[in-house]
C-alpha cells in the first residue's frame, strides 16, 4: 500500500515540477515581444513629431479617457457584437460542413473545389457587393466575417474527420460500440483537437476581416470606423488608440482564452 | 489439469470456430487462399508464417471486421458478419487511444457497457494488476513504453472477458523476460478460463510453449502449409527435448534451420 502511495506521486510529480517553468516558458515570450514593440514605437516616436507618431505615454493616456466615455465602449461594444454573431455562425457552418465533408466523398470533393475558388479572394473584396445586396449597416460586416472565419473551420474539421484512425473505429466496434458511442468516444475525441485549430484560425481571420470591413464598409460605429475617422481628422493619437486596443482585445482572446480551451480539451498532448 | 489432445480435425472439444475455403483478396492480390480449418473450444491455436502471409488478415476476418472474399467463417455454429464482443482481438499496432490514460483505455469496453464507475473501477484495477500496469494507471500512451502499451492493450480486451481471443502478435515489441512472464500470464488465463485463443506470433519458441496446435503458413498467397499438434502436458518446459525437437521441425517447415553454417543462432527468442 506504501508502494501504492508512492506511486500516485510519482505519477503527477512531471506535471507539478514544470508547471511553473511551462507557464513561464508561455509567458515569458510574449513579454519580450510586448516590450519590444513598445521600445520601437518609443524609438519612432522620438525621431517623429507627436502630431505624426505619438508616444506610447500618450496613447496610454488617451486610452483611459476613451474608457471613460461611453461613446467609445459602445463603438467597441458594436465590434464585438458584429464579430460574436459572425463568428459564431460561420463556426457553425463550417462545423457542419467539415462534418460532411469529412463521412461523404463526393461532398468533400466538392468542398474542395469551393474553398479552392473562394479561398485566394480576400473577405474583404465582398464588401463592395455586400453593401449593395444587403445595404449599409451591420449585415455586410457580418457576412465578411462569416466567409473570414468559415473556410477555415471547414477545411480543419474535413481533414480531422478523414484522419481518424481507422484502427481506433476498429477496436471501438469489436468491444461492442454502436454508432452512438463510436461517435462520443471515437470520432468527437478525434476531431476536436481539428475544431480548436479551425476556431482559431479562423478566429484571427474574422477579427482582421471585422476591423477591415468596418474601416472601408460605411459604418459610423465599430473599432475599425473609429481608426478610420481619426485618421480622417489627422488624429494620431486616436489611430493608434484603436490600433493598441485591437492588438490587446485579440492577443487575450487567442493567446489566452482560445489557448487556454485547446489546452484544456487536448490536456493529454501536454502532459 | 485435464490435458486434451487435439487431433489435426480440431480437437475434442465441440467445434467453437470452422473456417471453410476462406479466400481474401485485395484488388488483385489474393492474401489468403482456400484456408480451412477448425477450432474446438477452448483449444489453443497459434499461427506462424513469413511475414505478409495473411495472419493479420486471417484474424481481422474472424473478428469480423473484414469481409471475406468467399468461403465462411462461423463461430458458435453462427456465420460471423461483424464484430462482436464476444470474440476480440488485440491488433499487432497496440492501438491505444493516445487521449486515454492507461485506465481510460482499458476501461473503454466497460464504458461501452455500461457498467458502473465502481465496477469499472474494481475491474480495471485488478486488470491492471494482472498485466504488471498497476503503478502506471494515469500514464498516457506515449508515456509508456512499447511493451507496456502491448500489455495495455491486452488488458483492454481482456476487459470484456470475450470467449473468443484474438491475439496479433501481442509480445513482439516485448523485452525477453516480460516476455515468457506474460506468455506464462496468458497461459493461467487460458487454463482458468477456457477461453479459445488463436495467437498469432513469429516466436516459435512461443507458440510451442503455449498451443496445442501450430499452423503454419505459407507465403503469400496464405495458405495451411503444415499442422504441428503439441500434445506435451501443461505446465510444458520450456528446455525440454520434445519442444526442441518440435522447434527443429517447425523451423525446418519454414525453410530455416536454427544452425546456419557455424554461427549458431540464439535458442531462446528465436525469431523469423
Ligand atoms: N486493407 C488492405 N488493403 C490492401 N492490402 C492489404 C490490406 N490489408 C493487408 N493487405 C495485404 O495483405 C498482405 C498480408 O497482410 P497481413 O497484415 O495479413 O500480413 P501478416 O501475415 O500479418 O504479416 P506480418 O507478419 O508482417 O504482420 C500484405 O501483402 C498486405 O499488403
Ligand atoms: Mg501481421
Amino acid at each position: 500500500m506504501a508502494e501504492r502511495t508512492g506511486t500516485a506521486e510519482a505519477v503527477e510529480r512531471p506535471e507539478s515540477l514544470s508547471a511553473w517553468q511551462l507557464r513561464f516558458a508561455r509567458v515569458f515570450p510574449y513579454a519580450i515581444a510586448f516590450l519590444a514593440i513598445v521600445a520601437g514605437w518609443q524609438v519612432a516616436a522620438l525621431i517623429f513629431p507627436s502630431y505624426l507618431i505619438p508616444s506610447p505615454g500618450s496613447v496610454v493616456r488617451r486610452l483611459g479617457g476613451e474608457l471613460a466615455r461611453e461613446a467609445f465602449l459602445i463603438t467597441v461594444g458594436r465590434s464585438f457584437f458584429r464579430l460574436s454573431i459572425g463568428f459564431t455562425l460561420a463556426s457553425f457552418l463550417g462545423l457542419m460542413v467539415g462534418l460532411a465533408s469529412g463521412v461523404w466523398p463526393f461532398f468533400r470533393r466538392f468542398t474542395r473545389a469551393l474553398v479552392s475558388i473562394l479561398q485566394s479572394v480576400p473577405p474583404i473584396a465582398w464588401v463592395p457587393l455586400f453593401i449593395i445586396l444587403l445595404g449599409f449597416g451591420d449585415y455586410p460586416i457580418i457576412l465578411v466575417i462569416i466567409i473570414a472565419a468559415f473556410f477555415p473551420m471547414a477545411v480543419a474539421v474535413m481533414n480531422g474527420v478523414e484522419q481518424v484512425e481507422k484502427l481506433h473505429v476498429d477496436v471501438a466496434r469489436l468491444l461492442g460500440a454502436d454508432n452512438k458511442q463510436l461517435i462520443a468516444k471515437v470520432y468527437a475525441p478525434e476531431v476536436i483537437p481539428s475544431i480548436v485549430t479551425g476556431a482559431q484560425v479562423g478566429f484571427g481571420n474574422a477579427w482582421r476581416s471585422l476591423i477591415a470591413a468596418e474601416m472601408v464598409g460605411g459604418v459610423n460605429i465599430g473599432l475599425g470606423w473609429f481608426i478610420n475617422f481619426a485618421g480622417e481628422i489627422a488624429d494620431m493619437t486616436g489611430v493608434l488608440t484603436g490600433i493598441v486596443v485591437i492588438g490587446l482585445f485579440s492577443a487575450v482572446l487567442d493567446g489566452y482564452v482560445l489557448e487556454r480551451l485547446k489546452r484544456r480539451l487536448l490536456k493529454w498532448k501536454y502532459v | 489439469m485435464e490435458i486434451r489432445v487435439k487431433s489435426q480435425l480440431g480437437g475434442d472439444g465441440p467445434e467453437k470456430i470452422v473456417v471453410e475455403k476462406l479466400v481474401q483478396s485485395f484488388d488483385a492480390l489474393t492474401v489468403i487462399d482456400r484456408i480451412s480449418l477448425k477450432v474446438a473450444e477452448g483449444e489453443f491455436l497459434a499461427i506462424v508464417g513469413p511475414s505478409g502471409c495473411g495472419k493479420s488478415t486471417l484474424l481481422r476476418v474472424l473478428a469480423g471486421l473484414v469481409k471475406p472474399t468467399a468461403g465462411r467463417v462461423r463461430i458458435d455454429g453462427k456465420d460471423v458478419n461483424g464484430p462482436n464482443r464476444r470474440h476480440s482481438l488485440v491488433f499487432q499496432e497496440h492501438a491505444l487511444f493516445p487521449w486515454r490514460t492507461v485506465f481510460q483505455n482499458v476501461a473503454l469496453g466497460l464504458e461501452i457497457e455500461r457498467q458502473s464507475h465502481e465496477q469499472i473501477r474494481q475491474r480495471v484495477t485488478e486488470l491492471l494488476a494482472l498485466v504488471g500496469l498497476d503503478q502506471f494507471p494515469g500514464y498516457y500512451p506515449h508515456q509508456l513504453s512499447g511493451g507496456m502499451r502491448q500489455r495495455a492493450a491486452l488488458a483492454r480486451v481482456l476487459a470484456v472477458d470475450p470467449d473468443v481471443l484474438l491475439l496479433d502478435e501481442p509480445f513482439g515489441a516485448l523485452d525477453a523476460m516480460t516476455r515468457l512472464t506474460l506468455q506464462d500470464e496468458l497461459l493461467r488465463i487460458f487454463l482458468n478460463s477456457g477461453k479459445t485463443v488463436i495467437l498469432v506470433t513469429h516466436d516459435v519458441e512461443e507458440a510451442l510453449f503455449l498451443a496445442d496446435r501450430v499452423i503454419i503458413m505459407s507465403t503469400v498467397p496464405g495458405r495451411i502449409r503444415e499442422v504441428i499438434p503439441v500434445t506435451e502436458k501443461r505446465p510444458r518446459d520450456r528446455g525440454s527435448a520434445n519442444l526442441a525437437g518440435l522447434k527443429r521441425t517447425v523451423l525446418g517447415i519454414l525453410g530455416l534451420e536454427p544452425v546456419i553454417g557455424n554461427v549458431r543462432v540464439p535458442e531462446t527468442n528465436f525469431s523469423i
